[in-house]
This record gives structure tokens, sequence and C-alpha cells, in this order.
């Protein structure tokens, strides 16, 4: 299974999901722009921090906030997964949300499991 | 009687501008186009810093033209301490720009351009019906991506390029699959055209000059000669004919040459080196119709069409003649000295000037980004083209208005600097 990670490794707050991927058994896509989704094949599994969260949690593309494109600045994984959506572009996505802090090696773990339950 | 329009935040431009639009009988009697980007201090951050790190920390001005300010840079402090880079740097350098330009000019021109001119509110709204057209906008942001990340190494704030040379150099078969890639989106950069070239354009002619990098034989983009028509000015005397200033409310860096605006930008760049374009970009700009040289800076969409077929053309040319060889990054003395570098972005003529010491420490920093330079213009443009539009409803001058200005592709983010305070 393919898991695509997401994150800006440079702000401590954005990489964390990055840290916890090295303890996944899983193939590891790492990302650097949304766009690396369209090369995609079969289900999508993505894993990024999520502000707020305080625990693992299963999320759907729809759940993600995007505003409309306001500036080229504004070309991140929310808007992308949007923009894919109202273009038509069928993927079955799951996002797999993380804290953006805690024990790696422990959330790990909780990610493999959420894995297995999208077998 | 008086009308005001304020657009506290304009859409669908890089960073955060204001606009203070006030109206009496017709007459514009207070236009106020302000930057509300906060303080930047890049100039600052750099002083003090190594010669060599300069473009590491400018590139982090825009995400959009991290390339840009790295080039930038690396020309200026090169030429501080007398350095001529090899022909294969140069190429290279001027095909990792070339990949930032295909993706700032696709995103530009369909995800923030486009939906003005087919009547929706965002890309969002239109992606139902626009399919076809958002996925040539992809293909070609990701060529553009991928250009940078194979030469950059990173598809933001690259890290290969640096003063002297490259730090890793793109092995043949990575050149390869960039004419691949290239190859593919040949047909997706003519399809835009001949989409733009289809819009309808409003009617409007700035009396700002057009100014941009010139150039004999090449399209320019890293070299040449800042110019006008006849019109030629070198670049180390720039400061004799820039001038930069503050108004009292923006962050914003406005600036005039001879006390008289101007703009730059692609249609600047077309207007005065049209004859160098590809030869399919050419063929695009025949097509479209428009009559050059062009002062309606709506037509500067255009010209990003237009000059996305002939980027994808050079980064071609680059990509199948370039045999790359191992080039050690060439070891270069620490010396006293100012350089200029001046090379043609996404968005305009980009300034970046260094003054090194002896040791190679940065004493003082300028830097002077195309909004800076276009943002008079915009203002006055924007007073010249509203008493035409009047008597429209009030939503519907704040679309034209919005549309002429982002016909500019302006970056406020990139435009904003620290005010110099007169403590006296």
């Amino acid at each position: 299974m393919k898991l695509h990670v997401f994150g800006n490794e440079y702000l401590k707050e954005d990489s964390f999901a990055r840290e916890v991927a090295e303890y996944v058994d899983a193939e590891i896509v790492s990302c650097r722009s949304p766009d690396e989704l369209l090369d995609a094949e079969g289900p999508v599994r993505i894993l990024d921090v999520v502000k707020d969260a305080e625990s693992v949690r299963l999320i759907t593309p729809e759940r993600v906030k995007a505003q409309g494109m306001l500036s080229l600045h504004d070309f991140d994984l929310g808007f992308f997964l949007k923009l894919m959506k109202e273009m038509g572009m069928e993927k079955e996505i799951k996002i797999i949300g993380i804290p953006q802090r805690g024990n790696p090696q422990s959330i790990a773990k909780e990610v493999e499991a959420c894995l297995k339950s999208l077998d | 009687m008086a009308r005001t329009i304020t657009l506290d935040h304009i859409t669908k431009i890089e960073g955060h501008a204001k606009l203070r639009l006030k109206v009496d009988r017709g007459k514009v009697k207070q236009c106020h186009l302000t930057a509300t980007e906060g303080a930047r201090y890049f100039e600052g951050i750099v002083k003090g810093r190594r010669y060599n790190e300069a473009h590491e920390i400018t590139s982090r001005i825009c995400g959009i033209c991290s390339c840009a300010h790295v080039i930038a840079a690396i020309q200026a402090v090169e030429d501080a301490l007398g350095h001529a880079p090899t022909k294969q740097t140069k190429q290279l350098r001027l095909l990792l720009t070339l990949g930032e330009r295909i993706r700032s000019h696709a995103t530009h021109l369909y995800f923030l351009s486009l939906p003005d001119y087919l009547g929706y509110e965002s890309a969002l709204a239109m992606a139902k019906n626009h399919r076809p057209e958002l996925q040539r906008a992809l293909n070609l942001m990701r060529c553009g991506n991928g250009i940078i990340a194979t030469l950059g190494a990173r598809d933001l704030h690259p890290v290969s390029a640096t003063v002297g040379g490259w730090l890793r150099l793109p092995k043949e078969g990575d050149m390869q699959k960039l004419r691949l890639s290239l190859d593919s989106v040949k047909k997706d950069a003519i399809a835009t055209c001949d989409l733009f070239n289809s819009l309808k354009y409003p009617e409007f002619e700035s009396k700002g000059k057009y100014f941009s990098l010139i150039h004999p034989k090449d399209y320019p983009f890293l070299e040449g000669e800042f110019g006008f028509g006849k019109e030629r000015v070198k670049k180390s005397d720039y400061r004799s004919f820039l001038t930069e200033y503050h108004e009292p409310d923006s962050t914003a860096n406005f600036v005039v040459k001879s006390d008289k605006r101007y703009f730059v930008g692609a249609l600047a760049r077309i207007n005065n080196n049209r004859k160098l374009l590809s030869v399919d970009a050419q063929k695009m700009l025949r097509q479209s119709g428009i009559s050059l040289p062009s002062r309606n800076p709506y037509h500067n969409t255009i010209a990003q069409a237009v000059e996305l077929v002939h980027c994808v053309d050079q980064a071609l040319e680059i990509c199948s003649t370039l045999k790359i060889k191992p080039e050690e990054v060439e070891k270069i003395a620490p010396r006293a000295g100012t350089g200029v570098g001046m090379i043609e972005v996404p968005r305009g003529t980009l300034w970046h000037e260094y003054t090194l010491d002896a040791q190679g420490i940065i004493t003082r920093t300028n830097i002077i980004t195309p909004t800076a330079q276009n943002l008079l213009n915009i203002q006055e443009d924007i007073r010249q083209f509203v008493p035409r539009v009047l008597k429209k409803p009030r939503a519907q001058i704040i679309l034209d208005v919005e549309k002429l200005i982002r016909s500019y592709d302006p970056c406020f983010s990139c435009s904003a600097h620290f005010l110099e305070v007169d403590w006296k």
C-alpha cells in the first residue's frame, strides 16, 4: 500500500507527518506538491498533519476546508483535492490526519491500523 | 455626488493590497493603491552575511519566483566579484528560470485570470464545466515543476544553483525526461494561446512606457540591457535613473524612472523583443491580432500565453542540445565591490544589487521587484480607466478594476519593503 506523505520539512508544526512516516510499514511516497497525486494509481492514501487534531483520524476530502483560490500561494493540498473533485477526477482518496505533535512511533502504529482498516 | 469605492482586499493577486477610489461628478479625486503586506526586511537580513548566502536567503522573498531571486542574487554577486560563469552554467540557469516561468504563467493564466473572462468567481467554480482547460494548466504546471525540481533539487527554493556554478548537475537521463515532458505539453501551450487569443479584452491604453531587457540575438531573460525603443540603460547605472519611494500608508516600494511611471512584464518584453520569439510563439502572437507595440495592460495576458509557447520551445532546445559536462563549482576569491543582477522574471524586470567588503561580507543590498516598478502605473491606469466605467453598477466597476490590476499579475508580497524612517 502506497502512502503519500505531505508537509513542509522546514516547519516544525507541518513536518510531523514525515517524521511519523519513517516508522510506518508502507510504501512511502514523499510528496512536495499536491499535483503529484495526479500520477497516483488506485486508491490514494494521504498522511498529513491536521491543525488542532488530538488523535489519528480518517478524513474524506470533502471535510477538508478549502477556500477559493485567491493567490498562487493558495495552491495547497486542500485546494487541490477540491479541484480534483470538481474536475470529476474520480480517485478514491482517504486522508489519515495526525496531530501536529506526539510520539512518532506510537502514532505510526495507529496509522498502520488505519491503513489496514482501508484494505 | 461623491462616491467612494474601497477594495479592502483585492483578490486573485499575490499578497495583500487595498485600493481607495474617490469619484466626484465623474472625476477621480483620489486613487490610492497600497500594499498591506507586513514589512519583509530581506535587504536588512542579508546585510552581514557572506556573499554565497544571498541567493539562499533572498529566494524566500517569494515561493512563486524563488528561482528568479536565486539567479538574480547569484548574478549580482558574481558581477561584484568580477566572475563570468561558464556557458553550461548559464544555460542551466536559463532552463531553471524557464521552468519557473512555465509554472507561473500557467497558474496565473488559468487559475487567476481565466475565471474573470469566463464569468466565474474562481477556478473552483469553473472546474466542472472547464475540465480540459484546467487539465492543461495542471500539465503545464507539472512540467514547470519538473524542470525546477530536476535542476534545483527541489521544486521550491532551489538549492543546486550557487555562486560559481552548480552544486549538483542534472544527468543525461534527466535531460531526456525533461525533453519528453516538454514535448508532451507543447500542444497545451499552443492551446493556451488559442484560448487566450479568443477572449475579448477591454480597450484601454496605458500612458506608461514599457521597459524590459533588450538583447540583440536572444529573447532576453537573463541577459541584455534595460530599455524601451532605442533607449538603453546600463545596469550599473540603474540608481541614476530609477528612483524608489514609499507612500505613507503602504509597505510597498514604488519606483519611477526619471520621475515617470512605466511598466514591466510579459507585454513589455514582447513589445521590445517580439522578433526574437520562437517561430511558433511568433505565429501565435500574429494570430492574437493585437497590434504591437501595445500599451493595453489587458494584453499582458496574451503576452504571457505567447511566452508559454516560447518558454517550452526554448527549454526544449536546451534539453535537446546541451550535453552536460562534469563541472566543479568555480572557486572565487572574495573581493570588495558592488554588483547588479538584472533579469526578466515572470512579472517583469527584477533587480538585485550587493556591495561586498574585501572578505566577501555583504554590506549593502537593494532589491527592486517587478511589482514595485508597476505599482504607480497600475494606480494611474485605474485613475485613467475608472471614468469610462462609472455608469456601470458598483459590482461591475469593482470587477473591471480588479481585472485591470490582475492583468499585471502583481505580487504584493514581493514588493513590500520595510519603510525608511527619517528620525530627524
